[in-house]
């Protein structure tokens, strides 16, 4: 049997190979920053090429970051903000690159999502403990990992939806104004780019759903009641109604070109409050908030 | 068919009611869309203002907008009347879409005539060998099912229906909105202590919203629980010790700084790993059932729901050699005789103990002791001092007086709820899920094509159009070329050799 000293000591090496390991991601997806930024101002397609492919090389060291955690911590690593920032970087930096197999030489969404990956990520490592806690009692349910995963997936691909969509939005006027090309777009690209946002936003509707309907079935197990209006719940019932009105806008001609992507981006921001505003809104104000674990 | 469906509904004829217009009105997606912009807007104020609390307390705690918040009832914004109005317009609305569209579902199609083609496939089959070949592959090959054909044009289609699950997940969305109606009107819940041994009757004070218009008691005495034992177990969570400050942090992630993470661990790092109360459940005086509460694992009895939401614990403590017990509970003050200032004594941690090393201890109960620094002024302000841990039968000294823990009780703290609600509501959630999941991910394909002669070439004019997003329109389209031009004869160039 091990003596505590030796525990102590290896879970405490452990983490700080983590911590290492993490930091090195979120530099990486600095640098992959940097080098959208630069192919946006030079039009350099290296630079975007250089830019995606050390996305692709954060991403594979988050996924491994993510299977080591799950060892350290001998569960799923989502309990506490730290490592549902981390999931949901890793899980952002994936679907982006998953999506952009087919977005050729245009690099324009990459700046967003390597910007959010980054700053999710920093914020993490500078803000948040990495301290690996025991499970407390409301989580032991098997509804945690399923609720977790499908919640940061939703958003993932909610994130890499209005990174697509605000590019196209960005460079409409520029190619309305006659230019045959503009970071990678061409006119003929645009319809094709806001359906792909909405393809995503469709993607993702599913899972959100599955999120509060798996989060309400887990309260009612944990705590005897469904709903309770905590904000975190409330407003992930904002950003599911606001996703649930673009979806229906994207059926009407008169609403699917300008209302419906920026119906899209307010779903976003949304989407943002649920995950991260919501926390500061609580503390603000003093709500008090069932999810407070997740701080 | 349409029109007689309108008609039943509003049991009136159409031209004679506002039903036309109104009903227009409300299966429209345009007033979905504006009812459900205005709902988001009150979820969002509903989460800037804490839902359910008191308005003295509200104001107590530095509350603004004072005015607005107590006229405009925004601490209780979701049973204001004017949510619960647009609650019902939403009701309505996606009550009259889904039976809207019920219809639609079953009626034969009418497909336009005249397709744009997205390709043009040239065969080697004479006109007759050539609808039937097309037909053959679309139908073995490809698994397309014909719907319709005229005199030129022919649809077929495969994959799952599409119309259907739309309609299905909003069918489920109304199932999950009655849910909560019935939850909103009927359901009801308090909490309830345990302590052991003691049989307890299930009694609501607080009845749901209808049963409060009937004055009906709900107080179920047919049954009651019995608390066997209330366990508490503990695992020990190191600390870690980790700069707070974000330079530090950048300086250690960066290798600038040589200091490494640490942990350690001391005798108060211990913490919650679950709550059990082992329950009888005594109907008409005789044992129905026994369950052990645990938080995510209730019991359900006769409609009822009883969840462990938290524990109560109660110490017994002598000053000196007071033949006297003084009794107090944890987290609540207590003036003992002879100290001048109040105590206030922290959670009592007793049973099992999961140590890191994989050994499992029971604790030696205990309780940590705090001391006000000051009497006066409002209890939520006060500081205190740490006095230190105090173990069963152990003795603590303040002010000169030998304060001893000489006795614990531990009662369990239950929630119970009856609420009806809750069977719909999973249902119209599971179909809403199963339903959208195949709606949104899965595949659905029409397609439409001509087979025409021009010149003596045979043409296969396709058109396809897909729904979901597993769909691959390009690859049907190969698939189909493919089979229909794979044993012709192709051009390929001749060998270098050849001449």
């Amino acid at each position: 049997m091990l003596n505590y000293e030796t525990i102590l000591s290896r879970d405490a090496f452990l983490l700080s190979v983590e911590l290492r390991l993490f930091w090195i991601i979120a530099l990486a997806y600095g640098l992959a920053f940097i080098l959208y930024a630069f192919h946006i101002v030079t039009r350099a397609i290296p630079a975007g090429k250089a830019a995606r492919s050390i996305m692709w090389a954060a991403a594979f060291l988050h996924v491994l970051l993510i299977i080591f955690r799950t060892f350290e911590g001998g569960r799923a690593p989502f309990q506490t903000l730290y490592e549902s920032l981390s999931w949901f970087a890793c899980m952002t930096a994936l679907v982006y690159l998953f999506v952009s197999r087919d977005l050729k030489k245009v690099y324009l969404p990459g700046i967003f999502v390597s910007g959010v990956t980054m700053s999710v990520s920093l914020y993490a490592l500078l803000s948040r403990t990495p301290a690996i806690d025991p499970l407390s009692p409301p989580l032991k349910s098997w509804w945690f990992e399923w609720h977790v995963i499908f919640a940061f997936f939703s958003y993932a691909v909610f994130v890499v939806g209005a990174a697509i969509e605000a590019s196209h939005l960005i460079v409409k006027p520029f190619l309305k104004r006659g230019y045959d090309r503009c970071l990678g777009f061409t006119p003929g690209m645009m319809d094709k780019f806001h359906k792909k946002a909405h393809r995503l936003v469709a993607f993702g509707y599913p899972l959100l759903t599955f999120t509060i309907i798996s989060g309400a079935a887990w309260a009612n197990e944990a705590w005897g009641k469904y709903w309770s209006w905590d904000p975190k719940e409330t407003w992930s019932l904002a950003t599911w109604t606001v996703f649930t009105i673009y979806l229906h806008c994207m059926t009407l001609e008169r609403f699917k070109g300008l209302p419906a992507s920026v119906i899209n981006l307010a779903g976003f921001a949304f989407m943002l409050m649920t995950f991260l505003g919501v926390n500061w809104l609580a503390k603000l104000l003093g709500i008090p908030s069932l999810h407070v674990y997740a701080v | 068919m349409q029109e007689s469906l309108k008609k039943r509904f509003f049991n009136l004829p159409p031209n004679v009611c506002t039903g036309g217009w109104l009903y227009k009105k409300l299966s429209s997606l345009t007033t979905s869309i504006y009812v459900l912009g205005l709902m988001a807007v009150f979820f969002v104020i509903g989460t800037i203002f804490p839902q359910g609390e008191s308005f003295s307390e509200y104001v107590k705690s530095g509350g603004g907008f004072t005015f607005f918040v107590e006229n405009l009832g925004l601490l209780d914004l979701f049973v204001t009347p004017v949510f619960l109005i647009l609650s019902a317009v939403l009701l309505i609305n996606l009550a009259v879409c889904v039976y809207d569209r019920y219809a639609p579902l079953f009626a034969k199609r009418v497909f336009q005539r005249g397709f744009s083609p997205d390709k043009t496939i040239y065969l080697t089959h004479g006109i007759a060998g050539a609808h039937v070949e097309v037909r053959r592959v679309l139908k073995e090959d490809l698994g397309f099912k014909l719907i319709f054909k005229d005199s030129e044009w022919i649809i077929m289609e495969k994959g799952l229906p599409m119309r259907l699950l739309t309609w299905a997940y909003h069918a489920g969305l109304l199932l999950c909105f009655f849910g909560l109606v019935l939850t909103y009107l009927f359901a009801f819940e308090d909490t309830m202590t345990l302590s052991p041994g003691k049989l307890q009757p299930i009694s609501m004070k607080e009845p749901g919203r209808v049963q409060s218009l009937w004055k009906s008691s709900h107080t179920d005495r047919s049954f009651g629980l019995s608390l066997d034992e209330f366990s508490a177990e503990y695992v020990q969570a190191p600390r870690l010790d980790y700069p707070k400050d974000k330079l530090s942090r950048l300086a250690m992630g960066l290798g600038w700084k040589g200091r490494e993470v640490a942990l350690e661990l001391k005798d108060d790092s211990i913490a919650p790993k679950n709550w059990r109360s082992r329950v009888r459940v005594i109907k008409d005086g005789v044992f129905a059932e026994a369950h052990t509460i645990e938080i995510n694992d209730p019991l359900r009895f006769e409609g009822y729901t009883f969840y462990q939401t938290g524990y109560e614990q109660k110490l017994k403590v002598r000053v000196d050699a007071s033949p006297i017990l003084l009794e107090t509970k944890t987290g609540e003050e207590i003036f003992l005789p002879g100290i001048e200032n109040p105590l206030k004594f922290g959670d009592l941690k007793t049973g099992a103990l999961y140590r890191l090393d994989g050994s499992v201890d029971r604790l030696i109960p205990f309780t940590t002791v705090k001391q006000a620094r000051d009497a006066n002024g409002p209890k939520d302000k006060r500081s205190y001092d740490d006095l230190g841990r105090l173990e069963q039968d152990g003795s603590i000294t303040v002010d000169g007086r030998r304060i001893t823990l000489a006795g614990i009780e531990e009662s369990a703290v239950l929630s119970v709820r009856r609420d009806p609600g809750v069977n719909l509501l999973w249902t119209g959630g599971f179909i809403t899920l199963i339903a959208m999941a195949l709606r949104f991910y899965g595949g659905f394909y029409t397609a439409a094509y001509r087979v025409m002669e021009a010149d003596g070439i045979t043409l296969l004019e396709v058109c396809l159009s897909t729904k979901g997003l597993w769909t691959n329109r390009e690859s049907i389209l190969r698939r189909l070329e493919y089979s229909l031009t794979r044993d012709d004869l192709k051009l390929t160039p001749l060998p270098d050799d050849a001449g």
